[in-house]
Parts: C-alpha cells; sequence; structure tokens
C-alpha cells in the first residue's frame, strides 16, 4: 500500500525544526575535517611513523560507524529533548552517575577551547601568513600577545552562538560549505600532483631554503637523525592501531548531536543517519588524502614530513627551520603549487579551510556546555538562573557569557603555560568518561528497571539481533573502539614517541577531579533542595505508566 | 505548605494520562492541574488487508499485523502516543477518505470515547483520596468536552471559571491566541482581551487583590521565553533555526498588571521553562507526549510566596 493511511486533524502543537542535514552539520563541524586531518596525519603519524593512513581510516570508520550512530542515535532518539548524554546516564544508570559524567563532560567542552583555540593560531593563521610571505612569528612570542589572539579567535567562535540558532545555523552551512570547499582543493592538489613532479618542486623549494641536506631522496634520513630513529618505509599493525586515536578526531565526536537531539525533525530516523553521514564524509576525505598522499609523497616521506612538523612541540627539525613553512599535509599541497598569484590565492583556500573547521569546534563548545547547565538546571541541579532563555534571541545567553568567561580563564593559563599534553589527555578523559559511560548505558538500557518506560516507548525496542537489541551490539563494538583507542594512549604505546610528558597522570588527574566534583555538586544541589522542600528525586524517577 | 502539580498538553496520549494519575500519590501532591490540550490529533484506520490481518501507516511507516497479539501491540503504542484508532474495512476507508465530514464525526467519537475513559478512571483513583485534581481543555479541544468533564463526580472542571482551594483563587483559561491551524477556541487579541478581563475581574481589580491568585491560563504571555516556537513558511513547514513569539498580547497585559502569585501555561510545548514578571512566576512545563514522557512541574506555595518548583519528567 503506498498511500498513507492517516487522518490527521489540523492542530497546533509540537514542531520539531531541524532538518537531517542541521544534525549531520553539528556532528560533522564538531570533527572538524582540515583540522581533524591535521591530527591525524600529522600528530598521528609523527607518534606512530608506521602507520598507515588508509587502514587507520577504514578501521575506525567501520567501528566508530556501528558503534556511535547505534549508541548515541537511539538513546538520543528514545530521549529526544535531552541536551546531551547527561539525561541517558542520570536515566538509566544512576543520577549521581549522570551528574559526574555530566560535569566530567562540561569540563571536557569547556578545555576543548584552551585546546583548539591556540590551534587556530598556530598551524592555522600561521600557516596562511607563510603561504602568502608574511612574517606571523610574532602573534605568539609572548603570553599577552598569545592570549590577546587566543581572545580574538575565542570571541568569534562564541558570537556565533550568542544570538540565537539562526544565526549559529546560517553561519554553521557558511563554513562548512566554505571548508568542504577549501578542504577538496587540498585533495584535488594532491591528486594531481605525480611523485615525480611532488620531488622537482620539493627539491626546488628546499635549495631555495639553502636546506640542500632535505632534498626529497635525503629527508627520510636527516628526520630520522635527529629523531634518533629510523623512519620506517612501510606500514605495521600496532602503529595503524596507535594511529586510531589520532583518526578518532574525525570520528568520535559527531555525538555532538544529542546536544540539540531534541530539535530534530523525525529523531527515529535522522540522528542516527546524521551521525552515520558524520562519520561517512570524513572517511571520503580521510582515504582520498590518503591514496593522494602516498602517490604523490610517498609513505615514508610523509611519516618524516609529519614528524617534522609535530615533534614534541619543540618546532622543525635544525635543518628544517629555515623552510618558509612547515611539512604538515596543506604544506606539502602547497610546495606542490608552486609560486606565483594564483598559487598563493589556492594556499589561501587551502589555510582557510583549517581555519574555518577550526574556529567552528571552538564555536560548538558554546553550543554543547550551555545546554549541559541547562539540562541541569531543569533538574535542579543547578541554580535557576541555569534554565533561563533569552526571549529576544531565544538563547541561554546566561550560560553562554559563563562558558565565555570560564573559556577565556583557560586561555589565559593556556597563553602563559603552552602545553601540548593537554590535547592526549582529553581524548582519553573522553574516551572514558563520556564515551565509555554512555556506551554502558546503551548496554543496560533495555534490562534495567528504571528506564523500562523509556525503552517501552522506544522506536527501537523491535530492532534486534539474534534476538539481542541492536543497541546492545551498537554498545559492544562501541566498547571494542574505545578499547583499541585506550590501547593505541597506553603509555608503552606512547612512550619514549613524540608529545610525551605525564599524559596518562593528567587524565587520570582530570578524570578524578571531574567525577568528584561532579559528585560533589550532586551532593550540594540534593541536599539543597532537600532544606526547601524540593526532592530532586521526583526528577529522575520513572512514573509507573499502568 | 501547599504542592500543587501541574501538566499540560497530553494530547490524548494513554501513558501520560495514566502516569499524570499515579504520579499523585508518588509526588505527594495536594492538587493537580491537568491542563489541555487533552485531545489527540490522528486517527489511524487500521484496515484490513484482503488476505487476513491489518495494515496502518504509523509514524510514517507502513506496518503490518498478521495475529490479535501484533494487532493489540500496535493499539498500544498509538494510544500511547496520543493517537485514535479504528478499524475498518477496505471500502470504509475509501469512502472515508474523501469525506471530511465523516472523519471528523469518527474523529470526535474516539476522542470524546478517550476522554471518558479517563475522566471515569480519574474519579475511580481518586475515590477516598486527598489529591484535588482539576482538568481544563486547551485550545485544540472541541467544545463538548467541557460537559463530559463537569458531569464527574470527584474531577473537577475549572475552564472559565474561579475556583478556590487552600488559600488560593485560580482562574483558567482554555483560550489561545490566534494559530495557523483554526483550532476550536483561539481567538484573536480583540475577543481575548475582554476574555481574561473578565476572568480577571471575578478576584478582584487590583494587584493586592491577587496575592494569592493563580492564572492557569492554557495560552503562555507573548515576549518573555515561554512561548517561543520555530517560525512556519506559508506552507506550515519549519524554519526551526528561527523562533518566533507564539503567545497573547492579552495574557501578558493581565499578568503584568495584576501581578498574581503564580502564572501556568502550556501550548508551546517546545518552551519548558520559568521566568518571572514582577512577582508573578510564570511557569510553563513543556510537553513531550508523543515520546510517552510526562512533563510537568511540582509547585509549592507557602502563603503568599512560591517556595520553590522543581521540573518533572517521568
Amino acid at each position: 500500500m503506498a498511500e498513507e493511511i492517516a487522518f490527521a486533524r489540523k492542530a497546533s502543537g509540537l514542531v520539531r525544526g531541524l532538518s537531517m542535514l542541521d544534525a549531520f552539520a553539528v556532528g560533522f563541524m564538531n570533527q572538524g575535517l582540515t583540522p581533524g586531518a591535521w591530527v591525524f596525519i600529522s600528530l598521528g603519524l609523527a607518534t606512530f611513523l608506521g602507520g598507515n593512513i588508509i587502514w587507520a581510516t577504514i578501521a575506525s570508520a567501520i567501528l566508530a560507524g556501528i558503534g556511535f550512530p547505534l549508541v548515541w542515535g537511539i538513546l538520543g532518539a528514545s530521549m529526544p529533548r535531552s541536551g546531551g548524554e547527561y539525561v541517558y546516564n542520570s536515566r538509566i544508570l544512576h543520577p549521581v552517575v549522570g551528574i559526574a559524567q555530566s560535569f566530567g563532560d562540561a569540563m571536557i567542552w569547556l578545555i576543548w577551547v584552551m585546546a583548539l583555540t591556540p590551534l587556530i593560531i598556530d598551524p592555522g593563521v600561521t600557516m596562511l601568513g607563510q603561504f602568502m610571505g608574511w612574517d606571523v612569528s610574532w602573534l605568539t612570542n609572548t603570553w599577552y600577545e598569545r592570549f590577546l589572539f587566543y581572545t580574538l579567535f575565542n570571541a568569534l567562535s562564541f558570537v556565533f552562538v550568542l544570538f540565537g540558532m539562526k544565526v549559529f545555523a546560517m553561519a554553521q552551512k557558511v563554513i562548512m560549505f566554505f571548508g568542504l570547499g577549501g578542504a577538496a582543493v587540498i585533495g584535488i592538489v594532491l591528486t594531481v600532483t605525480s611523485r615525480a613532479k611532488f620531488t622537482e618542486h620539493w627539491d626546488a623549494w628546499v635549495a631555495k631554503a639553502d636546506a640542500p641536506d632535505l632534498i626529497y631522496h635525503k629527508f627520510a634520513a636527516a628526520v630520522g637523525a635527529e629523531a634518533g630513529l629510523a623512519i620506517p618505509s612501510s606500514s605495521n599493525f600496532g602503529d595503524t592501531v596507535g594511529l586510531m586515536v589520532a583518526a578518532s578526531w574525525l570520528f568520535a565526536y559527531a555525538y555532538s548531536i544529542s546536544f540539540i537531539a531534541g530539535e530534530v525533525k523525525r529523531p527515529d530516523k535522522s540522528i542516527i543517519w546524521a551521525n552515520v553521514f558524520a562519520i561517512l564524509v570524513p572517511c571520503t576525505f580521510m582515504l582520498w588524502f590518503g591514496f593522494a598522499l602516498y602517490h604523490s609523497v610517498g609513505f615514508q616521506f610523509l611519516s618524516a614530513a609529519s614528524w617534522n612538523d609535530s615533534v614534541n612541540g619543540n618546532g622543525p627539525i635544525a635543518a628544517a627551520e629555515g623552510l618558509p613553512w612547515s611539512t604538515n599535509f596543506i604544506g606539502l599541497a602547497a610546495v606542490m603549487l608552486g609560486s606565483g598569484a594564483f598559487s598563493k590565492f589556492i594556499m589561501a583556500i587551502m589555510a582557510l579551510s583549517y581555519i574555518a573547521f577550526a574556529i567552528w569546534l571552538v564555536t560548538l563548545s558554546y553550543l554543547a556546555f550551555p545546554r549541559i547547565m541547562f539540562a541541569w538546571g531543569m533538574d535542579r541541579m543547578g541554580p535557576k538562573w541555569f534554565t533561563d532563555i533569552n526571549p529576544r534571541y531565544a538563547s541561554p545567553m546566561k550560560n553562554i557569557a559563563l562558558g565565555f568567561v570560564l573559556g577565556e580563564a583557560l586561555l589565559l593559563y593556556i597563553a602563559f603555560k603552552p602545553d601540548t599534553v593537554i590535547n592526549i589527555a582529553l581524548t582519553g578523559l573522553q574516551i572514558t568518561s563520556v564515551f565509555a559511560v554512555t556506551a554502558l548505558s546503551a548496554l543496560l538500557f533495555p534490562y534495567r528497571k528504571g528506564s523500562r518506560g523509556i525503552w517501552d516507548s522506544s522506536p527501537f525496542k523491535k530492532w534486534t539481533l539474534l534476538g539481542v537489541p541492536v543497541i546492545v551490539w551498537g554498545a559492544l563494538v562501541n566498547f571494542f573502539y574505545l578499547g583499541v583507542l585506550m590501547y593505541g594512549l597506553l603509555p608503552t604505546q606512547l612512550g619514549g614517541k613524540a608529545a610525551g610528558g605525564d599524559w596518562g597522570w593528567t587524565m587520570i588527574g582530570a578524570c578524578l577531579d571531574a567525577w568528584v566534583l561532579g559528585v560533589a555538586w550532586y551532593c550540594y544541589w540534593m541536599w539543597r533542595s532537600g532544606r526547601v522542600g524540593v526532592d530532586v528525586g521526583v526528577t529522575y524517577g520513572e512514573l509507573p505508566p499502568d | 505548605m501547599l504542592k500543587l502539580f501541574y501538566v499540560t498538553d497530553i494530547h490524548g496520549s494513554n501513558v501520560c494520562y495514566r502516569k499524570f494519575l499515579n504520579a499523585l500519590p508518588i509526588y505527594g501532591v495536594d492538587v493537580a492541574i491537568l491542563n489541555g490540550d487533552l485531545l489527540g490529533k490522528v486517527l489511524i484506520p487500521m484496515v484490513e488487508k484482503p488476505g487476513g490481518g491489518w495494515e496502518c501507516h504509523l509514524m510514517g511507516q507502513y506496518t503490518e499485523m498478521n495475529s490479535e497479539e501484533e494487532l493489540a501491540g500496535v493499539k498500544k503504542v498509538i494510544e500511547n502516543a496520543g493517537y485514535y484508532w479504528e478499524h475498518q474495512t477496505r471500502e470504509e476507508y475509501d469512502a472515508m477518505k474523501s469525506d471530511p465530514h465523516a472523519i471528523d464525526k469518527l474523529f470526535k467519537h474516539q476522542a470524546y470515547k478517550r476522554i471518558q475513559e479517563w475522566l471515569e478512571l480519574a474519579d475511580e483513583r481518586l475515590e477516598g483520596k486527598n489529591h484535588i485534581v482539576y482538568i481544563c481543555p486547551g485550545n485544540d479541544d472541541w467544545w463538548d468536552i467541557d460537559d463530559m468533564i463537569g458531569c464527574m463526580k470527584l474531577v473537577r472542571p475549572c475552564d472559565h471559571m474561579l475556583v478556590e482551594f487552600d488559600e488560593y483563587q485560580m482562574i483558567s483559561s482554555s483560550r489561545s491566541s490566534l494559530t495557523p491551524w483554526d483550532t476550536p477556541r483561539e481567538g484573536p487579541e480583540e475577543e481575548l482581551g475582554p476574555h481574561y478581563e473578565e476572568l480577571c475581574a471575578r478576584i478582584g481589580s487590583q494587584p493586592k487583590d491577587f496575592e494569592k491568585a493563580i492564572f492557569n491560563f492554557h495560552c503562555p504571555p507573548t515576549d518573555y521565553s515561554l512561548d517561543l516556537a520555530p517560525k512556519l513558511d506559508k506552507d506550515l513547514k519549519m524554519a526551526a533555526e528561527e523562533k518566533i513569539h507564539a503567545g497573547s498580547a492579552s495574557v501578558k497585559r493581565v499578568i503584568e498588571k495584576y501581578q498574581p502569585l503564580l502564572s501556568l501555561h502550556g501550548h508551546i510545548h517546545e518552551s519548558r521553562g520559568a521566568q518571572k514578571s514582577g512577582r508573578t512566576l510564570m511557569i510553563n512545563p513543556g510537553s513531550e507526549y508523543s515520546e510517552g514522557v510526562l512533563k510537568g512541574v511540582i509547585v509549592m506555595l507557602d502563603k503568599k510566596k512560591v517556595k520553590d518548583y522543581v521540573f518533572t519528567e517521568g
């Protein structure tokens, strides 16, 4: 029967507005295609020199592409007005777990402001200036110059969410299509350049910079000599698995869709598919970049170039200090372009793609953080003003402003004390405190008495495979993927490699801090609410439906 | 101290209604108000298939039922989502779909049947209990249900009335400002203004008369944050990133003029929240009936103050 059999009254009421494209955009943009690819290739290969981009991409896309859409998609569609994973975890596991985990997530979103804003400046703006032949070394000379520029971009990121969803959605579409266009330009440049052509351009480039020891055939050896290790000429399994950690930036962060899940049309379909496409698009680009780079640049050279770009945050190897720009994959594409006004224009497009996506990564912190606080406020797990909505802009402006102030404080700290370990610690914190806890909720969702009513109403209750709910399979795949990532993050994997430092202790410390503070927050608000006769427990309990 | 529980816009959802009744002893409330809209919006014909079994479209998905058990399961999903169902042969369905009057008649029949079941269930559950329960329609609800509510033993009507409980006075209105859907109880502001003023006049004429007054107005006041709804284009499709104020200027005027203790609203399901207008606390608990989630608010009143409130979600 093709026609729809239903009669509907004309009646006012619930409207869900955002389309699947809007949901996809929020998920996709939180993975920041070009900066994510930079993390994957530069930071990832610098740490795991023998990692294979193609296989790491395929494995990540499959595991993340099954686990995340099923876990976050089904939870989000079953509790579609939640404002993030806080409500899933508090209702399915326990309210104190929900708050503690959510406290961690709120901290994470804020700390991402601190971790990501500097990346806009370096490599983003730095790269742009270098491509144009400008002197940009002064951007990050002193702590106050750093702080000034961090504030500039932080404020720009913040403004996009301050004036409501209309401005946000409009800006997001523009930035997304511009960024995608720039990423496609990078891909085209990498694709059309043969190995021979790249070698010719590279050798001419290093010769011009008076670095003859860095010609193509000597570059890997030169990097290896300074690194104190041999740059591998082929990939290995262990490093490819480790590379998946860096790759997770492009595949594991579409969960941000959960923060707007309540406003998405047909959440039973849209959220899952938005998650899937938010993973497929970066997968497509990374396969493209991977094949193109191996074809034009070569495996060993690429690993050496990545090490040169990212090693320990100490700058390039001595011989490469005179090169006009660093040897990340965008820099390599720029080398392929040669000189001339048109080449500079293309270089600018490529650098701006990175900058645009990087700015939006910070913007999304200002989308998520206020909504987490709003959800707490609704459950009386915070002051009442957490739920204030500005009637003119339909926006939680007080929460956004608080986020900005806290973000600025963190930027002041990082301007004073640059820290490259924080990115790894944050990734580890997110894997454990956010993703693993939510995967546990997904695993238990069909079976917990406390969430029985919600599961019974879920549109996915009947999705089963071999008699087991599909969400459980998704959770198991998700746990496996998270396990792979944690394996890659193990100090034994990272030991002696790039970006060392006490990331492990930083991560554990941050996790403990977040959870202890979260539990303390929960206890305080339970006590405070109880003092005025409010039983906060009523906000979490399931009501019997019969 | 009085504990008041307020729920709005359950739109025919059986599970939300039952949760509402079950919540009364769990939350330990003194007074409960179930505000409209009470009636559902979709009628799903369960059409008999030629070879046996039934077929229907449920939430945009084609569904076949080949056993009584499957049929019962789908019916429960339909009822919990606030929809209605009706068994029809293929011929009956084909005849009905081109007859708007017949559809309307069937809709009303099913809607009134469910409301009657609800009211009887409430009277049964409230027997011997101390909870006071008011039920008030909303703008989407046909006028006929007012008489049905008025006939019940323990459930109390309150629409267009002044009612008193404990030391408080409550006036209620199911009306709303104009919507794109031409609903039964909507009207232009020129009509609503005198309507709300007449209700307020039953309490008094000065703000001091309203120190213990509660407004139970289905339509929220405009220009606050309780009436923000996605903007619709001419095809009634959403431009969802843009929100507009869909509340009533008349409601805003009387709240600001008389400054009641508390003002309770519904109508805009998305705008769950609380906001102050002078001394008046205005609340819209929102609605998520189609997902089977009962959203409400518990308000604790202590003489001339709102001691506190907490949003609930069961």
